[in-house]
């Protein structure tokens, strides 16, 4: 009996859903030096950042790179790859100004059973090219997105990030926050499931802070739920709405 | 030539100032009514635009071609001659408050095989 309940309870964690699905744009290099050539490489996927279990990601609605207010529609430039093991994109683009050239996403609604609901994450990240950090607190009017208050490159690890949530062009006063480590190579184990994902909240103007313990990725999520639902197999379901955006933190090495 | 270019890169990067109050230069090729020029476009990282200031050029060997001054809207523009930028060009920027920055304008900038 104990056998029995042991490998039941196996089975269980093994079957365990992943924590947070987040929308991923990863470049190359969020700050390109001109030492280090013209251009950057991006890997786009929805994924499952701290245990790199991807998911598929179907070609998005939109893909677009926006400098000094201009967005360049970049759709057709997707190439399809494999991504942590599932169907994602690749593209290699030339940054041919200085300044922070953001990249954004809006992927098509995910149908997600587990959460009885469809998600959708408009995902963005800002690279700056060139020594030239010129644009890098831009909004971009999606639909929701953060806002950034701290440059979203160029950051030390241990360094605050704040951004400020926006839905449909207003603050989200006390918007839920997920952030996660997308953890590369599987350099770090969490103690807890409650630390793969950490869930923070903005405060009355919608700001939220957090100060990263380490190097590399992050990438924050705020979630909110759409007014309006989307029919499937008959019924209408809820859509989660996610304003995700991926911040890389710099390692401090000392002399 | 790749040396001689990586080693100007080297000097260069060395050399410059390590200051809160830097000057990044960019330069690219326009064409203008079928004539290459290089324009040359140098702003603080304060974002404000140095109003004064040269902009020396060099080959690729670190021969010192000319130096041309910089605009009141922090521009400064040469004509392009392909021959003499084959293996890139490198443009260095001083303002008149002394500050320095430059840009390396690569043969494949140049749209040259290399």
């Amino acid at each position: 009996m104990k056998f029995v309940i042991s490998t039941a309870f196996a089975a269980l964690i093994a079957a365990a859903p992943v924590a947070a699905h987040y929308g991923m744009i990863i470049p190359s290099t969020p700050m390109l030096a001109q030492e280090d050539g013209r251009s950057v490489d991006l890997a786009i996927s929805f994924s499952h950042p701290f245990e790199e279990a991807g998911m598929i990601l179907e070609r998005p609605e939109a893909f677009t790179v926006t400098h000094e207010g201009e967005a360049t529609d970049l759709l057709g430039a997707l190439e399809e790859a494999t991504i942590m093991g599932e169907t994602g994109y690749t593209l290699s683009h030339t940054l041919d100004r200085p300044g922070t050239h953001i990249f954004a996403m809006t992927p098509v609604p995910y149908w997600e059973p587990a959460e009885d609901a469809f998600i959708q994450h408009f995902t963005k990240t800002y690279v700056s090219a060139y020594g030239d950090d010129e644009g890098w607190d831009a909004e971009l009017g999606l639909r929701t997105e953060i806002v950034p208050l701290s440059k979203p490159f160029g950051l030390w690890e241990g360094n605050v990030f704040q951004g400020i949530v926006m839905l449909e062009g207003e603050a989200v006063p006390y918007a839920e926050i997920e952030v996660e480590f997308y953890n590369e190579g599987q350099q770090t184990a969490a103690p807890s499931e409650l630390m793969i994902t950490q869930t923070i909240k903005a405060d009355e103007n919608g700001v939220f802070t957090y100060a990263t313990p380490s190097a590399g990725w992050w990438g924050f999520a705020a979630l909110n739920t759409a007014p309006e639902t989307m029919a499937f197999e008959g019924e209408e379901k809820a859509v989660e709405l996610g304003a995700v955006i991926w911040v890389h933190f710099e390692e401090w090495i000392s002399q | 030539m790749i040396r001689t270019f990586l080693a100007c890169i080297l000097s260069l990067t060395l050399a410059a100032p390590a200051l809160a109050h830097r000057v990044n230069v960019f330069a690219s090729v326009q064409d203008v009514d079928g004539t290459e020029f290089v324009v040359v476009e140098a702003r603080f990282s304060t974002g404000r635009i140095p109003v004064s200031g040269d902009v020396t050029v060099e080959d690729a060997q670190g021969e010192e071609l000319f130096v041309v001054a910089l605009e009141s809207d922090g521009t400064a523009r040469f004509p392009l001659d392909r021959e003499v930028a084959s293996d890139g060009l490198s443009i260095v920027v001083q303002t008149g408050d002394n500050h320095e920055g430059y840009w390396l304008l690569t043969p494949a900038d140049l749209g040259e095989e290399n």
